[in-house]
């Protein structure tokens, strides 16, 4: 990307938002249930994925709507057990200027902190899939037809990526602001998203191709794309790019 | 300098008062700077004369500089257009189909083989030439566009459309006297138009696509054909209609009584056909049928209905009605020894048009009526007439060998159809001798004239089992041992024929393969030259501003009072590029001219493919020499690799069907990505202002993608996944009432968001308030008022004001807006100061007076855009309502984007112009067209003119056909010159730059087409799908060349001439 400055002119101060934004890799809680359920997690997830495989393509929308539970336990357990609450590492650090959360008056107790912050991260996540509806319908997803399959695939988009970052970040400005400006660095859950979201991206690739086959129906391959795209990309996020920004 | 200063209004300023404020403050504040400086407000007249004079010298060198660099980067361009246009041409002419014409004809004596029948007279014309003759004269009624569907009625009326049982005569009287009368599908060998169609009509022969583009021109047909044979025997031949025939038969119809009318007037419905009306009764009466032995009359009102108003319009059922009475009439008048043929030459498609070879463009009806009884059905399932067109089906050449052997006259020497089978099979349908008869004499004249055709090209012919030859072999063991019946004889030559078509398809689909691979390497190597024509160095940023080296530069410059040659790089760099362009031509064509005079291979292409080669050689070693080379290609940042991605996968996409057929949504789909990504940019941006402005333009951007592309036309591949819009219904080429509010909605509402976008860089001064405030708004009502009129006459709203009248207040009213456009808006553009107003206040601190230049920020982009707006208001008038919307959302994308590639600093990037680009062809697609022949809307030529006229005609379908190209072409110079003042140097530079990746885009896209449309040559879909796409893609290509040189480049010369005038040279 080019560097942000270029443009800024003399009269600008800036108050270059890198300095502030030194936010840092969320890594996996070090015990040894994390450090299984983080290898553990992304195999279920695709064995689901591939076990519901042929249901989703007989009845996409039932399917993806009775496999909600299933992922969102998964994600959850995933989360409670690998990643640090949003407001862990925030104490950790040395000070904290307040974040304007509102969630944050429940952290005090670390057992009620992990079930605020999971009511919180689940109920956001839900509500972030009515953006990215929005966004599939702007990338020429049906407006007014398909409304469950496309609200569905979002969801289980939000699920996926969202959910772990909103688990570990709550919705503090800057955290988000650097994720959303894609210069967040890379972990597992960072790593999560913008797989699952190139994935989705990807997916997109075979619908128009005159194959006439059923998984070609919207929004199967999205779906593939976001599942491929969330296990490889928090695969990487975890390990290889572990600490890395883009740009 | 740039002011902040909030005060709302200056008083409108033309230009020379602008200058003169300008200069006269200007001087207030030297004046006071020298003061302050030296103490003496000295205003020494000598010195300060001879400081002018400096001024003017320093002013007029850096023009004339100015104007130098401006002819060689057109030269570069002028060039570039060269390199296009000979490969283009050279790929062209290689796979476009040719066949060899030749020139034996048959002849009446001398059958191609010993006929199996013998009859009374035999030889002679009147008794039959090669088989015995059954009719002595033939009325052949054209009804043009007659698809199949048309004539078979639907019994459930909710099932049927609005052109269903309007014309069922054909099927009805086929199906109850099936020895009188014979319907059956008829279909057309690709392209269907009209002159291609009655070349296979008359010649028997397939057509090939090269003669496609003189559908305009007519030419005379040197061919044997049947009009030939019966003129060569003394018969006489009467026309009436449609004057494509005289064009082809120049000289065959009987003078006097003969009638052409006019066949490209599509808004008349019925000037032809009352014609035909008026001249074919008299001639049927039995006293005046000794004038003639052949009458020809060909409709055109069903086919300008279609092209009207589509299919699905009470017009066409009308029309339909019409043709119904008028054959039911004709009938009653043939005598015994009359054969009445009533046919289609092709079909349409959804929307009434035609071109292509989907299936609804090749369905016609043939419908044969004779009153003695004569025609078979060979099973008796057979009396009830084919339902649809996919059942028995016969090619519109067998009728040539047909109405040849029903006449009595030879068959055509090129002929490859066979007779059909329904008028030679007897009453009872047992004629099997007859039939093997005629097509054994049919079979032998296709097999005399392969022999002569592969003896002309000098190709040996294959005798393998499976070839014709084994076929011919087979058929006259067959016939020699036939015993009762001669039905296998029949088949067997019926076989023989069949394969020879066959056969004769592939042949014809020959590619000079070498033409086609020279094109793609010129069209290739002109998009490396032209890439890394573009292509930035790291120190390369003309565009750099400090404004102290540009002071020290300036006053340097000023002070040597010798000339300075060629500030920036550029001037040199297209100016060798084009002289080295020129010696590697001479070279190249001198090589290429001398081989093919050697060779004495006439293949003057090659000689061209020398020339291009020759000199994009010569360009290329001089770009190196620049010390740029291959590897600045490669992008080295995300925006630079995002521009590829976009690019090649499109590239790559065309290679398969699916993806060229859904280019519309996949373009949205890039679109929107772009929006995603600028958006995420944007959030990096430093302060929350750019953020949030980022943000905001780069979701408008999107949201305004995603509304245009609710605007449809759907191509017939799409079906059934997609839902047209354009029209007011898929089988309708004519517009939804509630449509009209388009053009209102884009009247009330893009003159506000222009001046917003103009406003926030207080550029909404000088002319823009009148221009974009009054002029363009009332361009705009006044489009809005001639498609209202449109829908008005096409509905019938109002009938007391006469059609005449209506359609001559709606010309005036279109012509009106053009003018606006181009005539007054360009005199405006060329004469428009800045939008810019200067004050002069006295600052509160001590008085001193201060220079401040409202809109100074934007002086170079608000101006420019004046010119894109007149473009974008005239293209509105010439596209329908719905493509209204398209064309105005497009403006306002066009303004995000810039807004967008400001905020993001991304203003020397490729993203910006590959985005336009990428935009330019989306809403190609918005405002109704898809690539297929058929969606050209010929019907735009009506809108500012009553009758064809050239140059006009074609030039106002092709501002309709390309209008999301165009607009984007003229709207590059924005991507870097919007928000820049006047100090921006190099700001040719960087235009042609942007030109040159935009042009690029499509020159990619055009050798992708072109590589992958003769890779799949052979490919099921290549008519349908591969050879449109590079068609459309070749004629975009070298309409953004020629758009880019004539109106981008001129128009920013045209304003960096009006703004240095005022605020001085900044390079």
């Amino acid at each position: 990307m080019s560097a942000p400055g270029d443009k800024a002119g003399p009269s600008q101060i800036s108050k270059s938002v890198e300095n502030e934004a030194a936010s840092k890799p969320v890594s996996i809680l070090s015990s040894s249930q994390a450090q299984v359920a983080r290898h553990v997690h992304p195999v279920l997830l695709v064995a689901f994925f591939l076990v519901r495989f042929n249901a989703l393509v007989l009845d996409p929308v039932a399917t993806m709507w009775n496999s909600l539970p299933v992922v969102l336990a998964m994600q959850v357990a995933y989360a409670i057990v690998c990643l640090p609450p949003a407001g862990a590492q925030a104490a950790k650090a040395p000070k904290k200027p307040r974040p304007g959360e509102k969630k944050k008056p429940a952290a005090e107790g670390s057992g009620s902190n992990i079930a605020v912050t999971t009511t919180a991260a689940l109920f956001l996540s839900t509500f972030s899939a009515c953006a990215l509806h929005l966004i599939f319908v702007l990338f020429g997803a049906p407006l007014l037809t398909h409304l469950p399959n496309t609200f569905l695939c979002s969801l289980h988009l939000s699920l996926l990526g969202l959910f772990p970052l909103f688990y570990t970040h709550g919705v503090t400005k800057n955290s988000w602001l650097e994720i959303l400006g894609a210069r967040a660095p890379f972990d597992e859950t960072f790593g999560g998203l913008v797989g699952g979201c190139l994935g989705a991206w990807l997916g997109a690739v075979p619908i128009p191709l005159d194959w006439d086959r059923e998984w070609q129906k919207w929004p199967i391959t999205i779906l593939c794309g976001v599942y491929a795209g969330y296990v490889v990309g928090k695969a990487v996020g975890g390990t290889l790019a572990f600490g890395r920004r883009f740009g | 300098m740039p002011t902040r200063d909030p005060r709302p209004k200056a008083p409108p300023a033309d230009y020379k008062t602008i200058a003169a404020q300008y200069a006269r403050a200007k001087r207030l504040k030297e004046i006071e700077a020298a003061g302050r400086k030296s103490e003496v407000p000295s205003p020494d007249k000598a010195q300060d004369d001879a400081a002018k004079k400096q001024r003017a010298a320093f002013e007029s060198r850096r023009k004339s500089a100015y104007e130098k660099r401006f002819s060689w980067t057109v030269g570069f361009w002028v060039w570039m257009l060269f390199i296009h246009i000979i490969g283009i041409y050279l790929f062209t002419s290689g796979f476009l189909l040719a066949r060899l014409v030749l020139e034996e004809q048959s002849e009446c004596s001398n059958p191609p083989i010993e006929p199996l029948a013998q009859w009374n007279g035999q030889g002679s014309v009147d008794a039959g030439c090669w088989h015995p003759k059954s009719f002595k004269k033939a009325v052949v009624v054209l009804i043009d566009a007659l698809r199949y569907d048309f004539t078979v009625p639907v019994e459930d009326s909710s099932q049927a459309e609005v052109y269903h049982n309007a014309f069922p005569f054909l099927y009805e009287t086929s199906l109850k006297s099936p020895t009188n009368a014979v319907l059956l599908p008829f279909i057309a060998d690709p392209p269907t138009a009209t002159l291609q169609r009655l070349k296979g009509l008359t010649t028997g022969t397939l057509p090939t696509f090269i003669d496609l583009g003189s559908s305009f021109g007519g030419e005379a047909i040197e061919e044997d054909n049947i009009l030939k044979q019966l003129k060569g025997l003394g018969k006489r031949i009467v026309h009436l209609g449609d004057d494509t025939w005289t064009a082809l038969f120049p000289g065959y119809f009987e003078p006097n009584i003969s009638r052409a009318y006019d066949s490209f007037n599509v808004w008349d419905l019925h000037t032809v056909d009352n014609g035909v009306l008026e001249h074919i009764f008299p001639l049927m009466q039995p006293e005046r049928t000794g004038e003639w032995d052949l009458l020809i009359g060909h409709f055109l009102g069903v086919d300008h209905a279609g092209h009207r108003y589509g299919p699905s319009h009470p017009a066409m059922a009308s029309k339909l009605q019409q043709m119904d009475k008028f054959v039911r009439d004709l009938v009653q008048t043939i005598d015994d020894d009359t054969l009445l043929v009533v046919m289609g030459d092709h079909g349409m498609d959804g929307k009434g048009d035609h071109g292509g070879e989907s299936d609804d463009e090749v369905e016609a009806a043939l419908w044969m009526y004779s009153k003695k009884p004569i025609f078979g059905r060979t099973k008796p399932e057979y009396r009830i007439p084919p339902a649809t067109a996919k059942i028995r089906p016969v090619n519109q050449i067998d009728l040539v060998p047909t109405l040849s052997l029903l006449l009595g006259i030879p068959i055509p020497y090129n002929n490859l159809g066979q007779p059909i089978e329904e008028a030679f099979a007897g009453q009872k349908g047992d004629g099997w001798s007859n039939l093997a008869a005629v097509s054994r004499i049919a079979s032998a004249g296709i097999r005399r004239y392969q022999a002569s055709y592969f003896a002309a090209r000098g190709i040996e012919q294959s005798s393998l089992p499976g070839s014709p030859a084994d076929f011919w072999e087979r058929a006259n063991v067959a016939a020699q041992k036939a015993t009762k019946t001669q039905e296998g004889t029949y088949t067997a030559y019926t076989q023989y024929q069949e394969e020879t078509l066959r056969i004769c398809k592939d042949l014809w689909a020959r590619f000079n393969v070498t033409r086609m691979v020279l094109g793609i390497t010129v069209m290739a190597l002109g998009v490396i030259v032209l890439l890394i024509y573009v292509s930035r160095d790291e120190d390369d940023d003309l565009a750099v501003l400090d404004p102290e080296l540009d002071f020290a530069e300036k006053s340097l410059e000023m002070q040597m009072s010798t000339s300075t040659e060629s500030p920036g790089s550029d001037q040199g760099l297209s100016k060798n590029l084009v002289k080295a362009g020129a010696l590697g031509a001479v070279v190249g064509t001198g090589l290429g001219g001398g081989y093919v005079l050697l060779s004495a291979s006439q293949d003057w292409p090659l000689a061209a493919a020398g020339t291009a080669l020759g000199s994009l050689v010569g360009a290329a070693i001089s770009l190196f020499g620049y010390g740029k080379s291959i590897a600045n290609l490669i992008p080295r940042t995300f925006w630079g690799w995002l521009s590829i991605i976009f690019t090649l996968s499109q590239s790559i996409g065309f290679a398969s069907n699916s993806y060229t057929i859904w280019e519309d949504s996949i373009s949205l789909f890039f679109l929107s990505s772009f929006g995603v990504a600028a958006a995420i940019a944007a959030l990096r941006r430093p302060t929350i202002m750019d953020r949030s402005l980022g943000v905001y333009h780069s979701v408008l951007f999107v949201v305004l993608g995603r509304i245009a592309s609710f605007s449809k036309l759907c191509r017939e591949e799409q079906m059934p996944y997609c839902a047209s819009t354009y029209y007011s219904s898929a089988n309708s080429s004519t517009s939804a009432p509630w449509q009209l509010a388009i053009p209102f909605a884009v009247f009330l509402i893009l003159p506000t968001i222009i001046k917003a976008y103009l406003t926030s860089s207080r550029s909404y001064e000088g002319l823009a308030p009148a221009w974009i405030g009054y002029v363009l708004r009332g361009g705009l009502l006044l489009a809005a008022i001639y498609w209202t009129l449109d829908a008005a006459s096409n509905g019938e709203w109002i009938t007391s004001v006469p059609a005449e009248t209506l359609k001559t207040i709606q010309v005036s009213v279109a012509q009106l807006v053009l003018a606006l456009a181009f005539v007054a808006g360009t005199t405006a553009f060329i004469w428009a100061p800045p939008c810019v107003s200067i004050l002069t206040t006295a600052s509160k601190s001590g008085g001193k007076p201060q220079l401040i230049v409202i809109g100074h920020g934007n002086t170079n982009g608000a101006r420019y855009l004046l010119l894109v707006v007149n473009f974008a208001a005239a293209l509105i008038l010439l596209s329908k309502p719905m493509g209204t919307g398209a064309i105005g959302l497009m403006v306002w994308q066009i303004l995000s984007l810039v807004e967008i590639i400001d905020l993001n600093a991304i203003t020397t990037e490729t993203i910006g112009p590959v985005v336009l680009a990428l935009l330019g062809n989306f809403h190609y697609f918005k405002t109704g067209h898809q690539a297929a022949l058929s969606s050209i809307q010929w019907d735009s030529a009506f809108i500012p003119l009553f009758t064809i006229r050239y140059p006009w005609s074609p030039l106002v379908v092709m501002l309709n056909h390309f209008a999301g190209q165009i607009l984007a072409c003229v709207a590059v110079p924005l991507i870097v010159i919007w928000k820049t003042d006047p100090k921006r140097k190099a700001v040719l530079e960087s235009t042609t730059r942007a030109l040159g990746i935009f042009v690029a885009y499509y020159a990619v896209e055009s050798l992708a087409t072109m590589a992958w449309a003769g890779h799949l040559r052979r490919h099921l879909m290549l008519y349908r799908v591969f050879s449109p796409r590079f068609m459309l893609a070749s004629a975009a290509l070298l309409i953004v060349d020629l758009i880019g040189i004539a109106v981008t480049l001129t128009g920013v010369r045209t304003n960096t001439l009006a703004i240095s005038e005022i605020f001085g040279w900044a390079d």
